[in-house]
């Protein structure tokens, strides 16, 4: 589900699943947990996903017949955002492709994000009732918050280049597949500067912003599960299942 | 007082100079110390409406004279102490204050414009954050960057350490205004204090303090702490044998 690749001392980690265009299962999202934590030696992390597209978001196939898959996978995605921004080593997205909804809050949570200009970039499941507020406080702080508030409320999709404009993306690149490869040569420079040094750094960042603290991680969890369940998002769920 | 400073006035508009060109500016505790003397007496001019802080010779501040403390742990606390504290009341003056930075502008250095209300500079200056390269965690520094560029940015900013030019740091927003060339500094400044000065003394003032509460500015806590971080990275083996080498190459 995710799997890893040793480059140097660059840790690349993939979203394996390019069949369901790496869409997210609560499993995924725990391996990647687990892998972040097992990267304890690395001096980098690259987050790239096989194939094409970095991600498509929740795999909501899941939620079709159980109610609480959904809450699981949002409470999954805050873990795996949390793991991420503590990580103590350099954290570089290669969101090639898209990066939609949870794939979208994966980016939020690295430090650096490198992206193709035509990538997908965004919060879509708001069509479906599903509010990404679990987000909110990571992609607000990489942002600030006014265009954090247009980004989280609009349920369209920008690009790559519109999203390096706003500071999403901090590299961009021509086409998706030169992505990885400039992610992992941006980890192997910055894995080369003084481990301690960089890791107080990222975590006195970390502390210094109200916006990556456990308050305001947990106040968008509860907002994006308050929904759950709900009759409008049940209703705009089969929506789906019915033109499928 | 000592003539590591000089402080200047002409009418509504006030300079202040970092004067140790020999050292590009750098921060010692004796220049910090006249510069905390300067910002107190600022502090009562109360027919100031903005300051202009700039640096004698081709550099703005080269950043924290770590030469001096690299052996000393206690040193480089105050020294940070001072640094921070400085940063503090610097923030807290009344007066729109104005960052001319006429060349390098490195770490703290970078640190100080990033404090200023508005910052100036040319396409050619550099300035940055090298810290981390040293091995060293920007602690003091960080929470003014975030308050100039945003979280997001700083981040990037201060993890990928090396410098930049004045043109890369007006893309980014660590400065303001940006003349085309060294020689354009002057004209610039000149035409930004004076429109600064012609606006309403008291609502150009209380503009400011709004800003500054606004953003949580006198944060004395959070400065303080990262006054003591960034001294005990260091007084780190690893970070003291980096800055060893550094300074004697």
């Amino acid at each position: 589900m995710i799997s890893f690749e040793p480059v140097g001392e660059v840790a690349v980690l993939r979203l394996d699943r390019a069949a369901k265009k790496n869409a997210l299962t609560p499993a995924m999202l725990r391996d990647l947990v687990a892998r972040v934590a097992g990267c304890a030696s690395a001096r980098a992390i690259v987050l790239s996903g096989v194939g094409d597209v970095f991600c498509a978001g929740f795999d909501l196939t899941l939620a079709k017949d159980d109610d609480g898959a959904l809450a699981v996978l949002i409470t999954e995605l805050a873990s795996a955002v949390r793991a991420l921004r503590d990580a103590p080593v350099p954290v570089i997205a290669s969101a090639h492709g898209a990066a939609i909804a949870g794939g979208c809050a994966l980016l939020c949570a690295c430090d650096f994000v490198v992206a193709d200009a035509a990538s997908r970039i965004g919060y879509p499941a708001l069509r479906l009732g599903i509010s990404p507020a679990v987000s909110a406080p990571s992609l607000a702080s990489v942002i600030g918050v006014g265009p954090a508030r247009c980004l989280q409320l609009d349920p369209g999709v920008i690009s790559g280049e519109e999203a390096a404009r706003l500071g999403l993306v901090s590299d961009l690149m021509k086409t998706g597949a030169e992505c990885e490869p400039r992610a992992i040569v941006l980890a192997a420079q910055l894995s080369r500067k003084p481990a301690a040094a960089f890791a107080h750094t990222k975590g006195w960042l970390n502390r210094i912003d109200p916006l990556c603290d456990d308050r305001s991680s947990e106040d968008g969890l509860r907002a994006s599960l308050a929904g759950v369940g709900g009759a409008e998002q049940r209703r705009l769920l089969a929506q789906v299942w019915s033109r499928t | 007082m000592t003539e590591l400073t000089t402080l200047t006035k002409d009418g509504p508009i006030a300079t202040l100079t970092l004067r140790r060109p020999e050292v590009r500016n750098a921060l010692s505790v004796d220049l910090l110390n006249d510069l905390h003397a300067r910002v107190a007496s600022l502090g009562a001019s109360s027919d100031v409406s903005v300051l202009v802080l700039t640096g004698e010779g081709r550099a703005f501040c080269a950043g924290m004279d770590l030469k001096a403390v690299v052996d000393d742990a206690d040193a480089a606390l105050r020294l940070l102490r001072s640094l921070a504290d400085l940063t503090l009341s610097l923030r807290a003056l009344p007066m729109v204050t104005v960052a001319r930075v006429n060349g390098a502008a490195i770490g703290g250095g970078c640190g100080l414009a990033c404090v200023c209300d508005i910052a100036i500079t040319h396409a050619d200056s550099r300035m940055g954050f090298p810290e981390v390269d040293l091995g060293v965690c920007p602690a003091v520094v960080a929470p003014w960057l975030v308050k100039k560029i945003g979280a997001g940015r700083a981040r990037r900013v201060l993890l990928s350490g090396g410098l930049m030019s004045g043109a890369e740091a007006h893309a980014l927003g660590i400065v303001d205004h940006l003349a085309p060339d060294a020689a354009g500094l002057d004209a610039l400044c000149t035409s930004l204090t004076t429109r600064l000065a012609t606006g309403g003394h008291l609502a150009l003032l209380a503009t400011k303090e709004l800003l500054n509460r606004l953003d949580n500015s006198i944060d004395t806590p959070v400065l303080h702490a990262g006054a003591e971080l960034s001294a005990a990275i260091v007084a780190s083996d690893e970070t003291r044998a980096i800055l060893r080498a550094r300074l004697k190459g």
